[in-house]
């Protein structure tokens, strides 16, 4: 590649120049000069030249790449900068077979030592993952003579990085170790790490305790109730820690436990945890709560086999309902109908006579985030209710947030709607239903505008022909002449599915004749031209034959003439459809003579466009016609 | 509004960027940059680098003719091989992912787009109906955003009026995807240059950072500015809308002096082109210095005086940044600015105008696109301060 420009013009093209370039993609580099680029005083060439590592290695062979170039790496891994250390973390777990397979894996070790060690968090996680993917090769010895020792070590050393690190990788050996003794003495450290200091330890240990107690679960003979001694140790340490950012991920801790149990049907525990589980609901700190609040009907749920329990929830349910914080209202109004689903099974009077309160003030919340979350899954309650209960419950709520003034709200009602269908049939919603898509038709945000427009056909397929037509078909149409484009867009897509639904004749009526009596002073706009066109070519796979011929063709015809280019190639492309859709048997005079002698005229166009579609279209018209 | 207001919003974001920009780029040696934007006195002096400057003018010129000599017989063929339109369609759905192209790939482009460029006038007729859009800088998916309420091209017609490149995250594919509509459906785009279309300004605001970045090296950087160079200067719009980067300049009284500049050069310090590409319309009466440090500040009566010269509606322009995306000043000069929430902190809202076959006019203003992982429904206000 020559870098030396041949016309160098300016002073500017010294900078150009100057700057040293880089091999090319797939060039295979020699490999010494790679070697030099690890080594180069540029820190983007080390991280180009680290990004072909494997190359050397496999250049190499696994002799020298673990005689020579793991040594190497070893030492770049304890003298470079960040950049290169992540490229470096990330290669060496996919290393093992440069290396010789998984027999000799384990020299891959030291280097990702002391890369999990490093401060830079990116590092580390890279690091880690890398020792975990490479720890699914390694062989029970090895685990047990070279990967937990490196665990032990790191787990115990001063600096807080490794330890976060040594979190990690428990659960590459957790379930591999089934030696009970020794089992032990991992959970021992790993309670160690629990206890430790350093908040950040002790909140990697606390996210990473689930998946060791998911991984107890599916090995559901394995543990012993020494070992339970120590998880609940842990668990009673976090759900006791002064720090929120590390108590909050005690739920996640709480989840794992209840599911181990219910697994085992051992439910001589679940008071216990229930009794946990209450008091995370209710901790003073906000984002406990939330957490708590996020998660309820997973941790719901877990107590489902025991209905007394169960209902203990419902109390703390409702509280969360009111809580101080916005984000804990948020977040539980979106559990709402799954925790009325779980409870309804057991005690449905519950849910009308304290769930239903409950929603009737979320409905009103001053917070539009807590209202456009529960107006997502509030629909959803319908399945739970029988018909009357739903007139007399549900409706009125979902009445009342209709005609909410955030446009999210509204939206989210009407996007789910189906499932209120189903039981009560909407009929019953469309008197306010209709102002309210009213409304966002003419939201000044376009994407709200399109979003109701892609909720039409679905509409359209819960409300009678005649509905639609007396209070929706007009809005419909007029989508067409908006300013945004994308709208005009999505309104010829809402008149080829309305179509499918409501039939040609519907169209030739409702629609056709009506685009086809547009005022002549709106035709004379590029815009209402090109979009008719795109409206009519649009239904033209979904209406019948005669309905194309009679009243699609024409219209196009008189297009094909038109003085914008724009047009007259579109007209080309739509030529293409109709043939597309015609039986080409029946209708071969037509195209013989109509369709093709058009597009001909076209590819003699003076628009080089115009030339070039049409030729496109003809060259298709005469392959559907062979 | 007043256009006024904003000139003082534009030329701060310029001379802070430049500031921290220019500490930040040592190795790509502004200095002498700066004097094009911020120091208050126009460039007169003869520094040694105009003469490098005009060195570069004779060498382009030399290479155009060369160009002309080997390109001219192939013209005829390039609209119509049907490989080369594939090979650009590929291009065009490439980009159109936001994904750049390979450096050979990109090389092939500027050699076409620069047989579709040199033919193109420094007053580029244009047809109605067209959309006539200002500034992009790279914003990429606000330029998306713009087709979206636009209308695709080719089926709608595009009139750029430059400043492609820099401030935004994604200058590269920006005009990479321009360029490539451009060759692709050359009657249905236009493209003209901005200031910012230049080897000087890339190099401070972010265009030549990007290309090192992106590619490895700045190869690519100098194949776009040495295209640059071709692109034409100023378009006319029915014979009745005069389009253009800046503004007008006090040694153009008539367009067709315009047409006899030779615009096949690096933007200069000074002169007609630069004017052309630098200059702002003001309050103020008569020819005033631009706190830009290049082109100048034009009153009312100096619009009016040239629209009535060369029987024109309106001026059409870019170049500023407005609150609302458009804004007149003396009833028939029009800034247009495309790039939303500009430098995805200023709040602005975006705008293009639509041309209709009557010359009937209308703006469409937009907000910055949904970016992803955002709900798509929205009416938060943005986050200027990311």
């Amino acid at each position: 590649m020559s870098i030396a420009m041949s016309n160098p013009s300016t002073a500017t093209t010294n900078t150009a120049t100057a700057t040293p370039t880089l091999p090319k993609e797939d060039d295979l580099y020699p490999l010494a000069l790679l070697m030099d680029e690890l080594k180069h005083d540029d820190i983007a060439n080390r991280v180009e030249a680290m990004k072909k590592v494997d190359t050397i290695a496999i250049a190499l062979g696994p002799e020298r790449t673990r005689d020579e170039l793991i040594p190497f790496l070893t030492e770049v891994a304890q003298d470079d900068e960040d950049e290169v250390f992540a490229v470096l973390a990330e290669k060496l777990g996919s290393f093992v077979p440069y290396v010789g397979g998984p027999k000799y894996a384990t020299v891959l070790l030291p280097p990702l030592e002391i890369l999990s060690a490093t401060e830079e968090t990116i590092v580390r996680d890279k690091a880690v993952d890398s020792l975990n993917s490479i720890a699914q090769e390694l062989s029970e010895e090895q685990i047990f003579h070279d990967f937990v020792p490196l665990i032990e070590h790191l787990a115990t050393t001063e600096w807080f990085s490794s330890k976060v690190s040594a979190c990690g990788l428990f659960k590459s050996v957790i379930v591999r170790v089934k030696d009970d003794k020794f089992r032990k003495v991992l959970l021992q450290l790993f309670y160690n790490l629990v206890l430790d200091d350093t908040p950040m330890v002790r909140r990697a240990a606390a996210k990473n305790l689930p998946t060791l107690i998911d991984l107890l679960t599916q090995n559901i003979r394995l543990s012993t109730e020494d070992d339970w001694e120590f998880i609940s140790n842990m668990f009673q340490k976090i759900v006791t820690d002064n720090q929120d950012s590390v108590k909050f991920l005690a739920v996640d801790v709480l989840i794992s436990i209840l599911k181990f149990f219910n697994t085992k049907k051992d439910y001589t525990h679940l008071p216990d945890l229930l009794h946990s589980a209450i008091q995370l609901i209710t901790d003073e700190a906000w984002r406990v709560r939330y957490m708590a609040a996020d998660r309820f009907i997973q941790l719901a749920t877990e107590f489902v086999e025991q209905p007394q329990l169960l209902q203990q929830f419902s109390q703390p349910f409702l509280s969360l309902c009111e809580d101080n914080e916005s984000d804990v209202r948020k977040a539980i109004a979106k559990q709402v109908p799954g925790y009325s689903k779980l409870i309804s099974k057991s005690d449905k009077t519950i849910v009308l006579e304290k769930i239903f309160p409950a929603i009737q003030t979320l409905s009103m919340d001053e917070n539009e985030t807590v209202r456009t979350s529960l107006a997502s899954e509030i629909t959803n309650m319908a399945e739970l209710l029988s018909k009357q209960e739903c007139i007399d419950h549900l409706i009125p709520i979902l009445l009342n947030m209709l005609k909410d003034e955030c446009p999210d709200v509204t939206l989210n009602i009407i996007s789910n709607l189906e499932v209120v269908n189903n039981v009560v049939g909407i009929d019953i919603l469309s008197e306010n239903l209709l102002p309210a898509i009213t409304d966002l038709a003419i939201d000044v945000n376009w994407r709200v505008r399109m979003a109701i427009i892609k909720n039409i056909p679905l509409l359209a397929k819960q409300l009678s022909v005649q509905f639609f037509q007396e209070r929706l078909s007009n809005l419909c149409l007029s989508w067409l002449w908006d300013s945004v484009y994308s709208i005009r867009d999505a309104a010829v897509e809402n008149l080829t599915k309305l179509t499918e639904i409501f039939g040609s004749d519907w169209a030739r009526d409702e629609i056709i004749s009506r685009l086809l009596k547009s005022k002549s002073q709106l035709l004379e706009n590029f815009v209402y031209r090109i979009t008719l066109l795109h409206a009519l070519t649009g239904l033209v796979p979904v209406v019948d034959y005669e309905v194309v011929i009679d009243k699609i063709l024409p219209f196009v015809n008189h297009l094909s003439q038109d003085p914008v280019p724009n047009i007259r190639f579109n007209v080309a492309k739509s030529y293409a459809m109709i043939v597309e859709r015609l039986d080409k048997d029946k209708y071969k005079d037509l195209i013989d003579n109509t369709i093709i002698p058009k597009l001909q005229e076209l590819t003699e166009d003076q628009d080089p466009d115009v030339k070039f579609f049409a030729d496109k279209s003809l060259k298709k018209v005469k392959k559907l016609m062979e | 509004m007043d256009v006024d207001s904003d000139i003082p919003m534009h030329d701060a974001i310029e001379s802070q960027q430049q500031q921290s920009s220019s500490s930040y780029n040592k190795e790509s040696n502004p200095p002498e940059n700066n004097k094009h934007v911020s120091s208050s006195s126009p460039i007169t002096n003869s520094s040694p680098s105009s003469d490098i400057i005009s060195n570069s003018i004779k060498d382009t010129v030399n290479t155009s003719t060369t160009h002309d000599n080997t390109q001219s017989n192939n013209n005829n063929t390039t609209s119509s091989s049907s490989s080369n339109i594939n090979q650009l369609e590929e291009w065009i759905e490439h980009l159109s992912k936001c994904q750049i192209l390979s450096e050979d790939d990109v090389s092939r482009l500027c050699k076409m787009a620069v047989d579709v460029l040199q033919y193109e006038q420094n007053v580029q007729p244009v047809n109605v109906p067209v959309t006539i859009c200002g500034d992009v800088h790279g914003q990429f998916h606000d330029l998306m955003e713009l087709f979206q309420i636009g209308g695709p091209c080719p089926d709608t017609n595009y009139l750029f009026m430059g400043d492609y490149v820099d401030r935004g995250y994604y200058s590269v594919e920006t005009v990479s995807f321009l360029v490539c509509m451009k060759v692709r459906y050359p009657n249905r785009i236009t493209i003209l240059r901005g200031n910012h279309e230049s080897r000087q300004i890339t190099q401070v605001y972010g265009f030549y950072d990007e290309c090192l970045r992106k590619y490895g090296s700045a190869n690519v950087w100098k194949m776009f500015t040495d295209l640059f160079d071709y692109f034409p200067i100023t378009a006319l719009v029915d014979n009745k809308i005069f389009c253009l980067h800046g503004g007008l300049s006090p040694m153009i009284e008539t367009i067709d002096q315009v047409r006899e500049l030779n615009r096949v050069q690096e933007v200069p310090h000074e002169g007609p082109m630069c004017d052309l590409l630098w200059s702002d319309p003001d309050d103020r009466g008569g020819w005033g210095i631009s706190p830009r440090g290049a082109g100048f500040t034009f009153g009312q009566d100096i619009s009016e005086q040239f629209n009535h010269t060369n029987d024109l509606n309106l001026i059409a322009r870019a170049h500023q940044l407005v609150i609302e995306g458009y804004a007149w000043s003396h009833q028939s000069v029009v800034t247009i600015f495309s790039a939303p929430n500009y430098c995805y902190r200023c709040g602005n809202q975006a705008a293009i105008m639509e041309v209709d076959e009557n010359l009937n006019r209308q703006f469409l203003q937009y907000d910055p696109a949904v970016r992803p992982g955002e709900p798509t429904v929205s009416r938060k206000t943005p986050d200027y301060f990311l």
